[in-house]
């Protein structure tokens, strides 16, 4: 019942009048700026983080949960209509939702994403504050040792155990660990790698590296290999209301979206990926019409995308109760959080619980604005799909080097950008990971520190990893899911 | 066995990161205090896991390229051949947009800016271009300084655009 009354204090807050507009403004903006084609959640939120500069941190915070949950319906909307998935969780939405338009049932695939990303996120909330206090009160148990052997799971399970390739995944986290040593050392006051810039001694900013990663890599490699390219924006003909049949048939599949998304959320598994593919496949299966699929099934859109959802607002339990970022996009909102000199965690629970529960209160009334908001403006957003690729990525970059250059006037911060860009576009090329490099960046600092604060208690002694029961069964579960898979599939070749 | 030169040079450039990163580390003080660690520890093991990478992905490259790359041909990957022209546009316009923000202000940069990046997408429509580099970024300088109380340089606009800029 504590929960609750933290909760109803959390309304007060989100409920604000100017708090609300803040969650008004930012769902608005995050719709656009995610409805624009190759523009995706985690570079939304970065391309966005400068417009919070001068707020207050309450205020800024329940901006970007508006901005999170904008940023995805737009990735939906964008892929339902154009069939470019901006990121990877939306590959399952586009199997369907694009052929559903193609034969002219944009108007209810849209709807049925709406409604169920609205069902799954606001189930899914529900089960944040349930679950949030009760990881809270395990967290305030843990010491520096578990939290850095927790951290080397998420490390492991967001770089070597997913994707195409363990060492290309390592490789982006690793380097991600380099450049999040760049800059002043936090213990000692000792410059690393910094070279005497005065840039690089306040250390690589998260959003110059995601927004170069995501949004100059990006303009690179489209105009590189996919500016000739032509391509069709399906238009929404006839009602865009669900048929009763519609709605017998979406139903169930939030509902089971739900249940399969929340969980993966929750654990440093990559993100929305699994999950929807996963709610995909059950959909599949359990339909009865599975002759659909393929051609435009409706349960092959409401699944994945409730999956979608609430796997995003899973993602927000281990962010806000242990600090731990498990997808680019949680990453770069730990950034937000830093710039206001917050650490989400346990601690902030009990020290800024008005923050806290105001953004969680806030999550609440972000789905409902997302839903009252989003399908009446749908032809706003058909028309901001339809800029062309020149004047969008023209307009991307101008806005994109506006945030790099804000961080302390200075051309070096651009530089470091095209750089970063340089990186993105081969790593998208060469199918390197980007997320865990930007994980690597903002979670490695926090890893050392905890590394370094575990052995200053211990005196030197690094057998405390291994002694203390907790920090020994992340470290043990880390070395089975990297060790396991390895023997499995050694057992099978033979 | 086919080498693939992109696959080997990005292998050794991680390669070379690595012993770059453990050539500095090897410059950082040791000392811990009760940790018994100091500022050079977690740097040298990020180092030394940047070159065991580098040298595992060298391994593949050289030993049939890497494991579950996407295909090199464009056309299998849905795409066109490499046009250099439109990479060499955009980062035209990035460096131009580096030099110029400084002393001709944020509005001339991201004109230039602009410009250049609808040029990289096949954009011939030059005018337009500098028109709409134009409103986007009045609109942007406006917003930010007049609004949000950032700085941004007015540079050669200074006259126009008021004193709120630096």
């Amino acid at each position: 019942m504590e929960a609750f009354e933290a909760l109803m204090a959390g309304f007060a807050v989100a409920l604000k009048p100017i708090n609300l507009l803040w969650g008004f403004i930012g769902v608005t903006l995050g719709t656009f700026i995610g409805v624009l084609p190759g523009v995706g959640p985690a570079l939304t939120v970065a391309m966005l983080l400068p417009l919070t500069a001068k707020l207050d941190p309450t205020g800024a915070l329940i901006m970007f949960a508006g901005i999170y949950y904008g940023a995805m319906f737009g990735g939906s909307t964008t892929t339902i209509l154009l069939n470019t998935p901006g990121e990877s969780a939306s590959i399952a939405t586009a199997l369907e939702g694009n052929r559903m338009a193609k034969r002219g049932r944009a108007g209810p695939a849209l709807a049925t994403a709406a409604i169920g990303s609205f069902v799954a996120g606001s189930i899914a909330t529900v089960l944040l504050t349930l679950l949030a206090p009760v990881v809270v009160d395990l967290a305030l148990k843990f010491g520096p040792a578990e939290y850095f052997s927790l951290m080397v799971f998420a490390f492991i399970t967001v770089s070597a155990v997913l994707g195409s390739s363990t060492v290309r995944g390592l490789t982006s986290l690793f380097i991600g660990l380099f450049f999040g040593l760049i800059g002043i050392d936090s213990q000692t006051g000792q410059p690393r790698f910094a070279f005497g810039v005065a840039e690089l001694l306040d250390g690589v900013d998260v959003v110059v590296l995601a927004v170069g990663l995501f949004a100059v890599g990006e303009a690179l490699y489209v105009a590189a290999y996919q500016s000739r390219l032509s391509e069709t924006i399906e238009k929404i003909q006839g009602s865009i209301l669900m048929s009763a049949e519609d709605w017998k048939r979406s139903w169930p599949a939030w509902l089971r979206a739900t249940a399969i998304g929340f969980p993966f959320g929750t654990i440093p598994a990559g993100g929305a990926e699994i999950p929807t593919f996963l709610s995909y496949a059950v959909e599949k299966k359990l339909s009865k019409h599975p002759e659909e699929f393929g051609k435009g099934a409706i349960e092959g859109v409401a699944g994945p995308e409730a999956a979608n959802n609430a796997s995003a607002t899973g993602v927000l339990v281990p962010l806000l109760t242990l600090g731990i970022p498990t997808s680019a996009t949680a990453a770069i909102l730990l950034g937000a959080f830093q710039n206001y000199g917050l650490q989400p965690g346990p601690q902030l629970f009990q020290a800024q619980a008005d923050l806290v529960w105001g953004l969680i209160a806030s999550l609440y009334v972000g789905n409902v604005i997302l839903l009252i908001l989003n399908l009446p403006l749908i032809g706003i957003w058909v028309k901001v799909l339809q800029i062309p690729k020149d004047i969008l990525y023209a307009g991307i970059l101008v806005f994109a080097t506006l945030g790099a250059y804000s961080l302390h006037q200075s051309w070096v911060d651009l530089l470091m950008l095209y750089v970063f860009g340089l990186l993105g576009f081969a790593m998208r090329r060469w199918d390197i990971p980007v997320g865990p490099a930007v994980i690597g960046l903002i979670l490695g600092p926090l890893a050392e520190t905890q590394f370094r604060r575990a052995l200053s208690i211990s005196q030197g002694d690094a057998t405390v990893f291994f002694t203390q029961p907790i920090s020994a069964g992340f470290l043990a579960v880390t070395a089975a899911l990297v060790i396991v898979p390895w023997v499995v599939r050694r057992w099978r070749r033979r | 066995m086919r080498r693939n030169a992109a696959e080997v040079a990005l292998s050794l450039g991680v390669l070379a990161l690595g012993l770059g990163v453990a050539g500095v580390t090897a410059t950082l003080p040791s000392e811990g205090g009760y940790a018994g660690i100091g500022p050079n520890f977690i740097p040298a093991v990020v180092g030394a896991g940047i070159v065991l990478l580098g040298c595992w992905l060298s391994f593949e490259a050289f030993s049939g390229g890497w494991r579950g790359a996407v295909p090199d041909d464009a056309r299998e990957r849905g795409e066109h051949a490499f046009h250099g022209a439109g990479f060499a546009w955009i980062s035209a316009g990035l460096f131009a947009h580096m030099a110029l923000i400084g002393w001709a202000g944020f509005v001339v940069a991201g004109i230039v800016l602009f410009a250049c990046v609808a040029r990289g997408f096949g954009s011939v429509r030059v005018p337009r271009d500098l028109a709409m580099g134009l409103v986007l970024s009045v609109g942007i300088y406006l917003f930010f300084v007049k609004l949000l109380n950032v700085n941004l340089p007015a540079g050669w606009l200074k006259p126009l655009l008021g004193t709120a800029g630096v």
